[in-house]
């Protein structure tokens, strides 16, 4: 079977981001925005537009952007089942399906979040799991659920917790050479990430992503049209989601081998075997980080290293653009650039391999996007600059 | 007895009311019957005989759609564990810095259940032993059957 490799492309790219309270529109109008962002990007009339994708509980309808951008013909509307980002790469796998299969022929992936419209994005993605055997236990928020399972990882199999310090500090290092980031000019030290105030353990304030008001739009046509559009095309070399036996919304009951991951089991399996690359081909990944631990987690699920040797590959100086042996998150990712539900980080993905980003890694021709990890639904893509050999 | 109340709570004897809503998350509202009667419930299948948790509606394994559920003692080791901090919306049933368990069942350790820890901390870790008593919280006015464990 024909699969997707260099048949779909991304071809424009649109993020507006605000501090959490400050949108100046409501939330539908930052997307719009976005999205119009992206199409100037691309270099093609909105109203051309034919079909979006979502994911992650996205609270505005296709059909209610259409006034807006003008478009003629609405030919597919989807989202990725689930609250968290999970699904964020799975929402590239259903438009590029849409686009394949001849029902769309331009689809947006976008996610939009403002505060005053949607309130706060923890609750919301906690409402998709809760129920009285975690309210029982007063685990609430997918900070709790999160570290329950880092304390695992860092007990049980004895990965030091100096990676995921790591991992922040990184992205720290990257946002600070990024002028829309939120720690723009800022330096990581270690004193003030130690000191920030607990808020599960193993989890500090530092560890944390922290919501931000805005939009994210990234558009997909075939590679074929995308030779006509504005600038260099980045083909979609693969995408995988979902969930192996024994990981899922399992009231913590995931198998043994399983519970100390981010659930990636399969989805991993299926990445590199679709696409026919290994980790050791990614020049570059975007490690969704909804919290430090759970990217280091993802960097392991991903079989860029195993547990045992996670203290070894996950520092500081393998993680940093332009010479680490695995950049992460070069646009400050999650916790560094600012946190729209992660859509931040498939938008610099397309920057990265353009040559656009504000930590570029040179001559990159692959990256990884590990999405929301942790999800009871998870997904991930690669990106590439050209068609596989 | 639990009892349906006609106000549609369930009424424990000599307990406060059950929201019926918080009694069941799926195929479990006979875990939670359990709790409110002071015991630890689990399903087995009866066709196969697997302990199944979460709970199903139906066996992958043999198929059957009939289930028992069986007492086991309240005891078990910690599998993981978080202390929180954080003053979140909805739990407020406990006062931070709280700890929260994800315990093994002695008598049957692949089922993993939920629950508080209360009491001495000083011995916090995985594979402590603890035991488990059932209590009832409230939560926005809505009463949960749970457990709350001790450190051995």
């Amino acid at each position: 079977m024909q699969g997707i490799a260099g048949r779909i492309a991304a071809v424009g790219a649109g993020l507006r981001q605000y501090r959490r309270g400050t949108s100046p529109l409501p939330e539908r109008g930052v997307l719009i925005g976005a999205i119009l962002d992206a199409c100037e990007d691309a270099g093609l009339d909105p109203s051309e537009i034919d079909g979006f994708a979502s994911y992650g509980d996205d609270h505005n309808e296709p059909v209610r952007l259409m006034p807006d951008l003008g478009i003629k013909d609405l030919r597919w509307c989807s989202s990725v089942f689930g609250g968290g980002g999970g699904g964020i790469a799975g929402a590239v796998g259903q438009a590029a399906g849409a686009i394949l299969t001849g029902q769309a022929t331009a689809v947006v992936v976008y996610r939009a979040l403002v505060q005053s419209n949607s309130g706060r994005l923890s609750e919301a993605v906690m409402a998709h799991h809760l129920n009285s055997h975690m309210i029982g236990a007063g685990l609430v928020s997918p900070a709790q659920m999160c570290a329950v399972r880092a304390n695992r990882m860092f007990e049980y199999y004895g990965v030091p917790k100096q990676t995921a310090e790591d991992v922040v500090r990184a992205c720290y290092y990257h946002g600070a050479n990024n002028p829309a980031a939120v720690t723009y000019g800022k330096e990581f030290s270690h004193e003030a990430y130690e000191r920030s105030r607990y808020i599960a353990e193993p989890f500090h304030l530092q560890d944390c992503s922290r919501e931000n008001d805005g939009a994210g739009a990234l558009l997909l046509v075939s590679a074929e049209r995308a030779r006509d559009l504005k600038k260099k095309p980045v083909y979609v070399l693969g995408v995988a989601q979902g969930a192996a036996r024994g990981w899922g919304d399992l009231l913590e009951n995931d198998d043994d081998d399983q519970y100390a991951t981010v659930g990636f089991k399969s989805v991993a399996h299926h990445l590199w075997r679709q696409t026919g690359l290994q980790p050791a081909d990614m020049d570059v990944a975007q490690i969704y980080e909804n919290f430090s631990a759970q990217a280091v987690a993802s960097i392991v699920d991903h079989g860029f290293c195993s547990w045992e040797e996670a203290g070894d590959f996950i520092r500081f100086e393998n993680l940093i653009a332009p010479g680490g042996k695995l950049p992460i998150n070069t646009s400050g990712g999650n916790i560094g650039q600012g946190f729209i539900h992660g859509i931040g980080m498939m938008i610099e993905c397309v920057h990265q391999l353009r040559g656009e980003s504000s930590n570029p890694v040179p001559d990159a021709k692959t990256c990884l996007l590990a999405g929301g990890p942790g999800a009871p639904i998870v997904s991930s893509a690669i990106f590439g600059t050209k068609y596989p050999d | 007895m639990v009892s349906v109340t006609q106000s549609g709570t369930y009424q424990s004897a000599n307990e406060a009311a059950i929201d019926a809503a918080a009694l069941t998350s799926g195929a479990d509202r006979a875990y939670f019957e359990g709790l409110a009667e002071g015991e630890v419930r689990l399903q087995v299948c009866s066709g196969c005989g697997k302990h199944h948790w979460p709970a199903v509606f139906h066996c992958p394994r043999c198929g059957s759609w009939d289930h028992s559920w069986t007492s086991v003692s309240p005891a078990g080791v910690i599998y993981s564990w978080t202390r929180t901090w954080h003053s979140f919306a909805g739990a407020e049933a406990f006062k931070p810095p709280f700890v929260s368990l994800v315990v093994s069942m002695d008598e049957v350790p692949s089922v993993r259940l939920l629950g508080v820890l209360e009491g001495d901390e000083q011995k916090l870790a995985i594979g402590a032993p603890v035991t488990g008593r059932a209590h009832k919280i409230t939560v926005n006015g809505t009463v949960i059957p749970a457990l709350a464990w001790s450190l051995a």
